[in-house]
């Protein structure tokens, strides 16, 4: 195939070579100095664009970041999470798996509803750290937080139970490092029409609107049975 | 007896001398390429990551040599050798200072100085080229005889710019010996300029070290071992002390043709306008001299690194052209206005 | 000696060479691979090989819900994956025939913008390699670490951004966004100058780009080219002028336009792409600036996507080209089909035709200039 007939008039600076090269190498020569200079500052963090990584941990982690997971535990030490099981339905890689039990008498210390998780295992293996499972929390109870260090020997490990999870949680808040509340995002207001939203279904869609505007009551909302719009986000300022 | 202890000393000296530059050069290469790109490079082997370079010989010493299935068991195990023999040879003739008075006894800073110097780097230069297209043949892998057959192109091309820079030297100073171009190189000429080849033969010089980088195989023609096209060219399928050799030889490579520019173009030795040698005693100038040549050969040793970190790599056709219809034809014009120039002044 | 599987051709290979170069080669990207069948240096077939990737993305989103289906998107063109998921979501959308509030749509913009510089400084950076100057892909590459520090600190991911939801984002700008983008701002344009500055009239780099893989409009138009490889052939097309999506018809931004459609006004158009995209980042931030603080970020969808069935087709102008996203619905929570029309497939067709008659040299080249992602390939 014929391609196209290419013309170009080289300038003189740059059919000789050696000025571009020379200009080139000034450049770099510019760099070099400015990060010998650097080298000779105390401390691990010498060149101002790298982090010596093991030995300096000072770059700034996102407060938001999405790294191992942790259950929260509410002002009293209690554990948040209610079961609802809504993370493990919206997990696109179907890595979180929780078996619901019932608050037995005299447990409130432990549990802050009135059902808590017997298990829950999240499979580092499996997971793809979307965010979706805090997204759709309605307890805030499972957070993503700033831990990336996920290397592990066995399998075994790397699957989150209970215990490991509210241990990342007391780790997080000694270290000071706890997730800040997500902020809702604000959510067009409804139209006058409540019974119509736009969209496919409207069945459900009143109660979708109510429990993003005001609070509802737990037992209530066990109603909403499938919970994967992860916009809905409205317990996240909790009963605090 | 004397004069064979002084060679023996002289060779081992300068042998240990050289590798031990080389192996810094490595070390030298990867913290200036790190710095050059906003990074900090190998720091954790002692202090400043000084100790690399013994953590890699350590590395290439220890591992598993292994010669591919299908290889060509001979060609394979003689081309490192053929590469790197030649390297550490080469460096005979070339000075690296001036004299040393030792016991009454004066030893010049130099292997041999042979008087056809020039015709032995000129030899030994090319016979690292066998070393190359050995191995890329040998190794039975067509990325190897790729680099092999890129590498024996552009070495046997750019030897004939790089030999006729040199004549443009010989003309100059009437001398094929680089310890009496070196020694003709003090004082001054047009009553400022230092003595210098680089003044006298401006094009030649640049003619030189364009075609010595092309001998070397460093970026911008560092096309036998082109990372990103072939792999790593010839040494491809080479593991452990073969391939450190490889590496190893063109590092001493570099230090060479260094040592040569700056024995025939940056005036040697010398200091420009100043003649040190009429103010200190024989010992302390022998090893002045030392320091003097090594400052500057080390000042081209970073030309290398700094080159190769700022430029993109040519293409092969692109290099013979620039070879064949840039640099014999610019070479042969400096041959011309040399003879012209000295036929006219003499 | 001949563990390497001819390539189909009809060609006497008898004094041919027949090299392979991929999956794992240094300048394949990713795990692209190249039957090439040589003559001493120069090549004489070309026979392309993709697959290697291959991780059955469109079907996988026949089994997950429509949500579901973002963090998948992400791994598409890991380079720039923000593009990927808002150009899903815009299929969704329209499916459903949701209408995005204008605060969620700069969002979208301002974000897009960003990974779009990320995606030409990481293409430009690696031609940069391939052709053997290493020193400028690390300039750029450290600006586009300043850039996925945006959007860490956005939502919390660097590279899988998992950005938006179906019908809005599910973020606000971060506070220090404007202080971050001021920042980033001119070293973005330092690293483009000082990559200039070492490429553009460097006569190795010239000679080593110009009039390679050179392609004429005609055949790029017929082979399906988009994006800066057609732009860079001299045809004005780009979708975010032509087809205006997120309010792209509200700001005022030139569309580069290349002569040759060869490496060098590929790398060039790229160049200039990313200085129109800080302009259209200021724009769009300076209206974003004047909507109220609590002005709706999502569009009011149901908690479970159910859009009516049919079918879309919604595209975008990603980083490499035309990005576009078929989606069928038959009325229930999950997509009956998910089909996507990646811009590399189209391109990577004509590789062949690029670089016939080329150097080993050159098709190293051209296959960094054209930029393909093998996960945006095979899928």
């Amino acid at each position: 195939m014929a391609k196209p007939v290419v013309k170009k008039e080289y300038t003189l600076s740059e059919r000789i070579y050696l000025w571009e090269i020379l200009k080139g190498m000034k450049l770099t020569w510019g760099h070099f100095w400015f990060n010998f200079k650097a080298c000779w500052r105390p401390g691990p963090h010498t060149i101002p664009t790298c982090w010596q990584y093991p030995e300096d941990r000072t770059r700034e982690i996102s407060p938001i970041f999405r790294g191992e997971h942790m259950l929260q535990r509410d002002d009293k030490g209690r554990e948040m999470c209610i079961a609802c099981g809504m993370c493990a339905k919206i997990c696109p890689a179907q890595c979180i798996t929780i078996k619901k039990a019932k608050r037995k008498e005299g447990e409130e210390e432990k549990y802050a509803a009135k059902t808590y998780p017997a298990a829950f295992e999240v499979d580092l293996l499996r997971c793809i750290f979307c965010g979706f499972c805090e997204d759709v929390c309605p307890k805030n109870a499972i957070v993503l937080g700033q831990e990336f260090e996920f290397a592990r020997y066995t399998k075994e490990e790397c699957i989150l139970d209970k215990r490991k999870l509210l241990m990342n949680y007391r780790k997080a808040k000694e270290e000071g490092k706890l997730k800040p509340p997500r902020k809702r995002v604000p959510v067009v207001p409804a139209p006058p029409k409540p019974e119509k939203a736009e969209g496919g279904e409207a069945k459900k869609s009143k109660a979708a609107v109510a429990g993003k505007t005001k609070k509802k009551p737990v037992a209530k909302k066990k109603a909403v049975e499938s919970a994967e719009g992860t916009e809905k986000k409205e317990a996240a300022e909790k009963e605090e | 007896m004397d004069d064979w202890l002084i060679a023996i000393i002289k060779v081992v000296g300068i042998w240990v001398w050289v590798l031990l530059i080389a192996v810094v050069m490595t070390w030298v290469e990867r913290r200036g390429a790190a710095l050059i790109q906003d990074r900090p490079g190998p720091n954790r082997a002692g202090p400043w990551g000084l100790f690399q370079p013994l953590a890699d010989g350590i590395k290439l010493f220890t591992k598993e040599e292994i010669i591919p299935t299908k290889a060509q068991k001979l060609l394979y195990i003689i081309g490192p050798l053929l590469f790197s023999v030649p390297a550490f040879s080469a460096y005979a003739v070339v000075p690296f200072g001036d004299k040393i008075v030792l016991g009454g006894k004066e030893i010049i800073l130099q292997v041999s100085d042979v008087n056809i110097g020039f015709l032995y780097i000129l030899a030994i230069g090319s016979m690292a080229v066998y070393g190359v297209i050995l191995g890329g043949w040998g190794s039975n892998n067509k990325y190897s005889i790729l680099g092999g057959l890129r590498s024996t192109a552009q070495m046997v091309s750019y030897e004939v710019p790089l030999g006729l820079a040199l004549l443009g030297i010989v003309f100059v100073y009437g001398t094929f010996s680089l310890r009496d171009i070196s020694l003709a190189q003090q004082g001054t000429f047009l009553g400022f300029l230092p003595n210098w080849g680089i003044f006298k033969q401006p094009l030649g010089f640049i003619l030189f070290i364009v075609a010595a980088y092309a001998e070397a195989n460093r970026v911008p023609f560092d096309l036998p071992e082109a990372e990103s096209e072939i792999v790593s060219g010839y040494h491809t399928e080479y593991g452990s002390m073969r391939l450190g050799l490889y590496l190893f030889g063109e590092y001493v490579n570099l230090v060479t043709i260094s040592g040569i520019i700056v024995a025939l173009y940056f005036g040697s030795w010398h200091m420009p306008y100043i003649d040190l040698g009429a103010y200190l005693g024989p010992i302390s100038w022998g090893i002045v001299s030392f320091c003097i040549f090594f400052l500057k050969v080390s000042f081209f040793l970073w030309m290398f690194v700094w080159v190769r970190w700022t430029l993109p790599r040519f293409r092969y056709d692109q290099v013979m052209g620039l070879g064949w219809r840039g640099l014999i034809p610019l070479a042969l014009f400096n041959i011309f206005i040399t003879a012209l120039f000295i036929q006219l002044t003499v | 000696m001949n563990q390497n599987p001819t390539p189909q051709t009809s060609h006497d290979t008898g004094d041919y060479v027949t090299v392979n170069i991929g999956p794992s080669h240094p300048a394949m990207h990713g795990t692209l691979r190249v039957i090439a069948l040589t003559d001493g240096e120069s090549l004489i077939k070309v026979d392309p090989e993709i697959g290697y990737l291959h991780r059955g993305v469109e079907k996988l989103g026949e089994s997950l819900t429509y949500h579901q289906f973002i963090p998948i998107t992400d791994r598409l063109n890991y380079c720039s994956a923000i593009p990927n998921n808002v150009s899903y979501e815009m299929a969704v959308e329209k499916l459903m025939g949701v209408e995005v509030p204008e605060k969620a749509q700069l969002i979208r913009v301002i974000m897009m913008e960003l990974a779009r510089i990320a995606d030409h400084q990481v293409c430009i950076g690696i031609l940069g390699v391939d052709l053997g100057a290493f020193t400028p892909f690390f300039y750029l590459i450290i600006q586009r670490e300043e850039i996925y520090e945006i959007f860490e600190w956005f939502n919390g991911a660097r590279l899988t951004n998992t950005f938006g939801r179906i019908g809005g984002v599910d973020a606000d700008l971060p506070d220090d966004f404007e202080q971050r983008w001021e920042e980033l701002k001119p070293g973005v344009r330092k690293a483009n100058d000082e990559t200039e500055k070492l490429l553009t009239h460097n006569r190795i780099w010239m000679d080593r780009t110009i009039g390679i893989s050179a392609f004429s409009a005609e055949d790029a138009l017929n082979w399906g080219f988009t994006g800066p490889c057609l732009r860079a052939c001299g045809v004005k097309r780009d979708l975010r002028i032509d087809e205006p999506y997120c309010m792209y018809d509200k700001f005022k931004f030139e569309v580069p336009v290349g002569k040759n459609g060869d490496v060098f006004d590929r790398y060039i158009v790229r160049m200039i792409e990313m200085e129109e995209s800080i302009k259209i980042i200021d724009q769009a931030y300076k209206r974003y600036k004047e909507m109220p603080a609590d002005a709706p970020l999502m569009a009011r969808v149901p908690k479970v996507i159910k859009p009516p069935a049919g079918e879309v087709y919604s595209a975008l102008e990603s980083p490499n080209g035309e990005l576009g996203f078929f989606v069928k619905s038959d009325g229930s929570a999950k997509p009956y089909r998910i089909r996507i029309r990646p811009p590399c497939y189209m391109i990577y067709q004509a590789f062949p035709e690029l670089v016939e008659g080329e150097l080993i040299a050159d098709l190293v080249a051209c296959l960094s200039s054209l930029n393909v992602i093998a996960g945006e390939l095979d899928r």
